[in-house]
């Protein structure tokens, strides 16, 4: 009867809300009073804070508690995320540990590698970073060519990965390498690796961005040895196991969130009472950001009943990109001149947008996703 | 929503709303038997007290009808019989114009005046539906229940709803069989990411007006209401854009079907309340609160 894409009207539950205030709680006292928020998960970068959240139960919160989790469920794990961006906390050490490797090692992992890793993850002291984008694979993830050959108790990995978020300084990278020569089928022969960011073999240079920023990486691979131990999930299961991580990777908050801090310093910057113009401004981006959150908790519902929304997560991600874009240039039209706080907060958006639709699959890629769902290709 | 009201109204809509009589409806003429049948079914008393079924159930009917562009004045009526004794077809006028007062019993204003004694001047909206002018004589003053005009500006978002939920799956069944250059227009890139925001914006605007319906009977309706009626008027007008782009000059033309739903979807964004009249009032109470309660805000709605 209904053609399009279903997300479920979804409540989040009580015990989710009585978290969300020790959340709140929790980021008004840990945060320094001259320390300025950015809602970019990938800007803040503190270890010492992701250590503290890990303290309190905040990191791999639906995880099994014999792997360090709390086994809370994925709403309460949707609150603790969208307090934090939206009060401009510090996250991005442990985000995407969080959010997809550790995951990603409980569905393919074996027993030892969850035990070696996941308890030190959920105690904010280890994090990862993502192997996936190449020099010359970028929207087409399968042509990776970074190899991995068959020695007698591992694998010898050469070649080159590349917009490697913190590589500099996390742990380690879960590495999509293609452990069979290419065939017909060109999804078939990938594996995912686990690799060691500061072991041998391993090279890590930044890359500026045109923010002057240096947070993303090109990481070389030059004989790096992996050993059977760190294969994650069945050699040649690679393309299985990095699809499923995008369920995770693109319908959280932070797909929507990036700029909310504009919006807060437009608020401050017109007062309590707006012309008709600017009420009219702040009225639309409200109202996108509330249907927004509606359509990211109705995913994590998906997630807690155990389902793999990946075009529904493509579908979030897509719209609440575009929004994040729309919000940084719609306030600048409107911005009163001279005001210094909501003008740092939208240079550094302004800066940052054309990154918000390319991270985590591009704007182009998210539409074919979403139009395989319709049944188009 | 229960499930028997929904399937029995997703019925009566497809067998009785065809070509004939949505075109006499735009000729000004009620459509009757179609009224008949959903009073038979009692579709007319979904929501009204004593029927089991709440406002919720109310907003669900809409869906249906928008998604069969129904003729019938059925938000004005369920909304009247939610509040007033049942008595024939009332309709509610909200700035001296009310649906299908040419046909009513009585009419109701959103201010609070009711007659049975009143004086009609036909009108249409864009869409081509009656939106007569409605003089009244002997009017009193009913009791109106809270939020009538949210509640109304609610009934539009739900048809809205239903009507994008139509213009999608006529948009993707029109790609999917049109052929150019030898293969269906669906297996070309542009028109692919076409429909793909097309989707993004229904399915976005189904997820806003459901908040609003989770709201009904809390104190946080006028807010709901206000982001769903925004939101939902920007969702039409660019699925309305890409579903004609979709279906090239064929749409543009009268014989086919689509414009009986993209001209109601141009109508029904624009009454109770635009888009602009809904982000200012949704605005005005965001910065009431201060810029640092602007979160608090967002999420205690809900």
């Amino acid at each position: 009867m209904f053609a399009g894409l279903l997300f479920e009207p979804t409540r989040l539950p009580d015990e989710a809300e009585t978290l969300r205030a020790e959340v709140r709680d929790f980021v008004a006292r840990e945060l320094p009073p001259d320390y300025w928020p950015n809602s970019d998960f990938n800007e803040g970068h503190s270890p010492a804070f992701s250590r503290k959240l890990g303290e309190r139960g905040w990191i791999g919160m639906t995880w099994p508690k014999r792997f360090g989790g709390g086994e809370r469920t994925f709403f309460e794990r949707y609150v603790v995320t969208e307090e934090l961006l939206a009060a401009g906390a510090p996250v991005s050490a442990h985000w995407i540990a969080d959010r997809q490797s550790g995951p990603l090692l409980l569905n393919y992992g074996t027993e030892d590698q969850c035990q070696r890793y996941l308890p030190r993850i959920a105690r904010g002291e280890c994090f990862f970073s993502i192997g996936m984008s190449e020099p010359n694979s970028g929207s087409d993830l399968a042509s990776v060519r970074t190899r991995a050959m068959r020695v007698s108790d591992g694998w010898v990995v050469n070649g080159t990965k590349i917009w490697t978020t913190d590589a500099h300084r996390n742990h380690y990278i879960i590495t999509l390498v293609r452990s069979e020569p290419p065939s017909q089928n060109r999804h078939a022969g990938l594996s995912q690796l686990l690799i060691d960011l500061r072991g041998e073999g391993v090279t890590v240079r930044p890359i500026k961005n045109l923010a002057g920023g240096e947070d993303f990486n090109e990481v070389v691979f030059e004989d790096c040895f992996v050993g059977d131990d760190d294969v994650v999930g069945e050699p040649g299961n690679g393309w299985t196991q990095v699809t499923s991580e995008l369920g995770y990777e693109r319908s959280g908050p932070e797909r929507f969130l990036s700029a909310f801090r504009v919006l807060v310093e437009f608020v401050r910057a017109v007062g309590d009472e707006p012309s008709p113009g600017e009420a009219a401004l702040i009225g639309r981006l409200a109202g996108h950001l509330m249907t927004l959150r509606r359509m990211s908790i109705s995913v994590a519902g998906m997630l807690q009943k155990g389902g793999s929304p990946v075009v529904e997560s493509a579908l979030v991600k897509s719209l609440g990109n575009d929004f994040e874009k729309l919000l940084g240039e719609l306030v600048r039209l409107q911005a009163p001149p001279g005001n210094v706080r909501l003008e740092k907060c939208l240079r550094q958006t302004l800066l940052h947008a054309p990154s918000f639709t390319l991270r985590g699959g591009t704007r182009e890629i998210l539409r074919g996703v979403i139009a395989r769902g319709l049944g188009l290709r | 929503m229960d499930r028997l009201i929904a399937d029995t109204a997703e019925r009566i809509f497809s067998d009785h709303v065809d070509r004939g009589v949505l075109d006499a409806a735009e000729h000004g003429e009620f459509p009757r038997a179609l009224w008949d049948v959903v009073r038979e079914a009692g579709l007319h008393l979904v929501g009204s007290p004593g029927s089991g079924t709440d406002g919720g159930d109310l907003c669900e009917l809409l869906k249906v009808a928008g998604r069969h562009a129904s003729p019938l004045p059925l938000a004005e009526v369920l909304m009247a019989n939610s509040f007033l004794d049942e008595a024939g077809l009332t309709t509610i006028a909200v700035g001296g114009v009310a649906p299908w007062g040419r046909a009513a019993d009585r009419v109701v204003t959103v201010e609070g005046e009711m007659s049975v004694d009143f004086d009609v001047a036909e009108d249409v909206n864009l869409a081509g539906e009656s939106r007569d002018r409605v003089q009244m004589r002997n009017a009193h003053r009913v009791d109106l229940p809270g939020q009538l005009y949210e509640r109304m500006a609610l009934s539009r978002a739900a048809l809205m709803v239903g009507a994008l939920d139509r213009i999608l799956a006529m948009a993707i069944d029109y790609a999917t069989e049109r052929e150019q250059f030898g293969r269906p227009i669906a297996k070309f890139q542009a028109v692919q990411h076409n429909l793909a925001i097309l989707a993004g914006e229904v399915a976005a605007a189904r997820c806003a007006c459901d908040g609003a319906i989770m709201a009904l009977g809390s104190p946080h309706l006028a807010v709901t209401v206000a982001a769903a009626k925004a939101r939902v008027g920007e969702a039409a007008g660019v699925a309305a854009e890409i579903a004609h782009q979709v279906h090239g000059a064929m749409g543009f033309t009268h014989e086919h079907s689509l414009h009986h739903f993209t001209r109601r979807l141009w109508a029904w964004r624009d009454e109770y309340g635009r888009e602009t009249h809904w982000q200012e009032q949704l605005g005005r109470r965001v910065a009431g609160g201060g810029a640092d309660s602007v979160w608090e805000f967002l999420v205690g709605a809900g």
